[in-house]
């Protein structure tokens, strides 16, 4: 296992198990371990335990909401430099590095990234389509630790969401994958279009070996930062139905234990539609469910080599090979992370906040010009709909 | 490292279970949000032994000037 010291204990990441654990200052003792300087300095900032890395900003997909718009000639950091920033993360204690882009198996020199990133100590996953993806190419990701193919669905609902049918290459990718022993989950985007075929979408998924079904909020980012979003995300009826969907789905899905699935960060302020999860919140925070964590347990860096809150929030002027020493000073980040200290109404009531965090700030600020309250998550909805 | 014992349970705080491997958004695990007392209760026990055994190596990060994010704040 490795351990990282917080002020409240540690973060755990464990090795047998594949789990993060946080366990508190008793805990560690009961390891033989004391935090030292950690513990004994004022509450401070700690660095992100999860860093998305784009390798590539190059990609022949074309998908119209790629929210790096990423693009056949895009550019492509060095090799050396992304070891730089591997050599950062680890300095900063990161546990987990997800590579993505642009299409990240272009790089010729995807496993060599990858063996780097072991070396130092961190989890190296990554994101493909899933597209051009040779039986060389996929042999390169066999030193992951996880592959997600994005995957919205059979031909019809992948072709609403991305432009272009690609769910036969992708379905390919997640077979083959699976078969040559890979450790492999679906990437599926909901939008207004997908949503109704998710239950299939899974079934498909796992039938084809995907142990995991990872479902994202769409986004207003890159080039689905248009009016064209409005269109596209999912609608008020389906955001309220999404808890009761997700209950039903892992119970349906989950039975088996060969399938488990996850929801994102964006996805957390849809769950206040569960009365059960209203009435004993600190479940989500037991097992560990994730709102906003941009710029806080999470952060990104882009080909450009700067950290940004998220993979959908502008960078901010801190370079990668800074973050150790930059991350809890920088305005912008802490900009972010510090929303939920004291959000508007109807956030700072929500039994939920401390772990949502206010919802999706990419959405608020899209849609409503500004940090603020999720303007799609169903309790905003209906707060705002009583002020009327 | 001296004098290491089992972690109790209730030292445990948050379970992130899985590795997840989206480039684009931070995931979150939720069978266990949805399921039985007792798969909860199976899943912090299969942590603890995890604590118990597994050999410690420690990473510390340098201790930065400001105040406190991620963990359980609840």
């Amino acid at each position: 296992m490795i351990v990282r010291f917080e002020g409240w204990g540690a973060w755990v990441k464990l090795e047998s198990t594949a789990a993060v654990v946080a366990i508190d200052r008793e805990g560690v003792r009961a390891l033989g371990l004391d935090g030292g300087n950690v513990w004994s300095a004022p509450p401070a900032v700690s660095a992100p335990i999860e860093v998305h890395l784009a390798v590539t900003a190059r990609c022949g997909a074309g998908c119209k909401g790629c929210y790096l718009d990423a693009r056949p000639d895009g550019v492509e950091p060095e090799r050396q430099a992304l070891e730089a920033t591997l050599e950062a993360l680890r300095d900063a204690g990161v546990f987990t590095v997800a590579f993505g882009g642009g299409e990240p198996t272009t790089r010729d020199d995807i496993a060599e990234l990858a063996d780097a990133a072991r070396a130092r100590g961190l989890t190296p996953v990554l994101t493909t389509s899933g597209l051009g993806l040779s039986e060389t190419r996929m042999q390169r990701l066999r030193s992951f630790e996880q592959v997600n193919v994005s995957y919205d669905g059979a031909s019809e609902a992948y072709s609403e969401v991305r432009g272009f049918d690609g769910a036969p290459a992708a379905e390919r990718a997640i077979e083959k994958l699976a078969a040559a022993g890979v450790r492999v989950g679906v990437n599926v985007v909901l939008t207004r279009q997908s949503f109704p075929h998710l239950e299939q979408t899974l079934v498909r998924a796992r039938e084809l070996g995907a142990c995991e079904g990872q479902l994202l909020r769409y986004k207003p980012a890159g080039r689905a930062a248009s009016i064209d979003y409005l269109a596209r995300r999912m609608t008020s009826a389906q955001r309220r139905d999404f808890a009761p969907t997700l209950r039903r789905l892992s119970g349906l899905l989950g039975a088996q234990r060969d399938f488990s699935l996850r929801i994102d960060c964006a996805l957390t302020p849809l769950l206040s539609t569960d009365a059960d999860i209203m009435s004993e919140p600190s479940r989500l925070s037991r097992f560990g469910v994730f709102g906003c964590e941009a710029g806080a347990s999470l952060a990104a860096v882009t080909v450009g080599g700067r950290v940004a809150p998220c993979s959908f929030a502008r960078a901010t002027d801190l370079h990668a090979v800074d973050l150790p020493a930059g991350y809890a000073a920088d305005t912008e980040l802490e900009r972010w992370r510090s929303f939920v200290e004291s959000p508007p109404e109807p956030c700072f009531s929500c039994a939920i906040r401390r772990i949502c965090k206010g919802g999706c700030k990419v959405v608020s600020t899209f849609v409503s010009g500004a940090h603020g309250p999720d303007p799609e998550c169903p309790r905003v909805e209906s707060h705002r709909a009583g002020l009327a | 490292m001296s004098d290491r014992r089992d972690v109790p349970e209730s030292c445990v705080r948050q379970v992130r279970l899985g590795r997840g491997a989206n480039c684009s958004s931070i995931g979150s695990v939720v069978d266990t949000l949805f399921a039985t007392a007792a798969v909860g209760a199976a899943v912090f026990a299969a942590v603890v032994a995890a604590l118990a055994s597994e050999p410690v190596r420690v990473v510390r990060p340098a201790p930065p000037p400001s105040r406190s994010a991620g963990g359980d704040e609840s």
